[in-house]
């Protein structure tokens, strides 16, 4: 009974990742809305905002796009594309200052 | 030996027809140097890109990256019905991800009424210029996906789709992922990093 119960009211992995998705981009928004991007700690936090935008970018690939558990190249096409951007943005921002 | 035999056989290619990867693989190029040129142009004059940076809406910003991430969300719980063969509920699914969809039509547009009433124009200065094109181009992306949903959303409806056979909603729902990607990088890059 108990089996069951645990079963029947399990949240949905989609659910977990989506929530997860919620409470990163509510972190962001947070980040930018209250002026914490500013002075000497700028490019450390855009570079953690940027990090959290990577790891919702994989999220989505894995879980929403169902490449989680394939075998071979496709399994890293969307993390490939996280990064390529993701260091050309961060090379330019750390140059910029 | 029994599990052995029953196991699933590795898969090697992703969900949908491989025909939409491609496509889609060549619409990320295309927005990742969109991104790279934002931020390598904005080395250029830092201070001039978060002066107007800084008149964008990040409360709009925030409601439109919800109602991707929440219209996404929906799509895989779509897909999910379709595969217990749940059509009805299916069709639900899609058709709250279409109006999580038109939620971020609205909220767009709604910015873009107001940046034009205060002039801001491509030529406006090159944090504009960026600013406009790349969220436009990601708008028309976000239309292309509404359209695409609806027809997937239409076909379920006529029984197109069940659980042995639904090829064309996978089709239809990585897109749709793939203009929400976008957008979560979209989002801190243009509004929120400084």
């Amino acid at each position: 009974m108990n089996a069951v119960m645990t079963t029947q009211t399990a949240m949905r992995p989609c659910t977990r990742v989506y929530l997860l998705l919620v409470v990163l981009t509510l972190v962001t928004f947070a980040l930018g809305h209250f002026d914490l991007l500013s002075g000497s700690r700028a490019l450390v936090l855009s570079l953690l905002v940027l990090g959290f935008a990577l790891i919702k970018g994989q999220l989505i690939g894995d879980f929403f796009m169902g490449l989680k558990g394939l075998r071979g190249p496709w399994r890293f096409v969307i993390l490939l594309w996280l990064l390529i951007p993701g260091t050309l943005i961060t090379i330019a921002f750390t140059l910029a200052g | 030996m029994s599990a052995t035999l029953t196991a699933a056989p590795p898969v090697r290619y992703p969900p949908g027809d491989l025909a939409i990867w491609i496509f889609i693989l060549a619409e990320l190029a295309v927005f990742a140097i969109f991104f790279a040129s934002y931020a390598f142009a904005r080395m250029g004059d830092v201070a001039m890109f978060n002066e107007y940076q800084a008149t964008l809406d990040k409360g709009a910003a925030l409601i439109n990256t919800l109602a991707l991430i929440t219209s996404s969300y929906f799509v895989v719980r779509a897909l999910a019905a379709i595969r217990e063969d749940h059509r009805k509920t299916s069709v639900r699914w899609l058709l709250a991800a279409l109006a999580m969809g038109g939620l971020f039509l609205f909220v767009k547009s709604a910015e873009y009424v107001h940046h034009f009433g205060e002039g801001v124009r491509l030529s406006s200065n090159t944090f504009y210029m960026f600013y406009l094109s790349l969220t436009f181009f990601h708008f028309l992306h976000v239309v292309l996906g509404m359209v695409i949903l609806a027809a997937v959303a239409l076909k379920t409806h006529q029984g197109a789709y069940s659980a042995g056979e639904h090829t064309g909603m996978e089709t239809g729902g990585v897109y749709w992922h793939m203009v929400d990607l976008v957008w979560l990088i979209l989002f801190p890059l243009v509004y929120v990093m400084r």
